[in-house]
């Protein structure tokens, strides 16, 4: 095992993808639940209006989380740019 | 006998899907009786566990329950949909579509 072959490489980006999945996720479901549910629990189901609410909240994040995506990966062509001048 | 006793470091014999799987399931364990609990348990003049809290604990977890799967559902919807943009945009490019 003196280097990764292309498989591996592809392989350990794939794995990588899907932790930064299952992170973002988390961190989704906890950020919602946060924002979206009162922390008073007279009642186990889910009130319409907190359900509006996280449907509101994951939409809004995953838009978020795309539009900072794109930010970044202008902001860092740019700085490659810069670099290479 | 059939017992199998860990070997070396004992966790040969296991798939390591399954401990990501338990992992994952303790880690929500944890998260969810430190929600619970904080958000139930306000009142330190008594020892034992009042009926009202014993509700409350338990509304909160059935609650937590409800709204991690609704907010998968709706996760995996926006997923499915990123995910035919995707396509249909290498596609318009013609090229073949890659993940």
């Amino acid at each position: 095992m003196a280097q990764a072959t292309e498989a591996q490489k592809i392989q350990l980006l794939q794995d990588l993808e899907i932790e930064m999945m299952a992170d973002m996720f988390n961190r989704l479901t906890t950020s919602c639940h946060r924002k979206c549910i009162p922390p008073v629990y007279n009642d186990s189901e889910i009130a319409k209006g907190e359900a509006v609410c996280i449907d509101r909240c994951v939409a809004k994040f995953l838009d978020i989380h795309e539009r900072i995506g794109k930010k970044l990966g202008q902001l860092s062509m740019q700085d490659e740019n810069l670099l290479k001048k | 006998m059939s017992v199998s006793l860990p070997t070396s470091n004992g966790f040969e014999n296991i798939d390591p899907e399954q401990i990501k799987t338990f992992k994952d399931f303790l880690i929500s364990y944890n998260k969810l009786s430190e929600l619970c609990f904080n958000d139930c348990i306000t009142d330190f003049t008594s020892r034992s566990i009042r009926n009202t809290e014993d509700k409350c604990t338990s509304n909160c977890l059935e609650k937590f329950l409800k709204v991690n799967q609704r907010i998968s559902q709706r996760f995996q919807e926006f997923q499915i949909l990123a995910n035919e943009n995707a396509m249909a945009a290498s596609q318009k490019l013609g090229q073949p579509f890659q993940i």
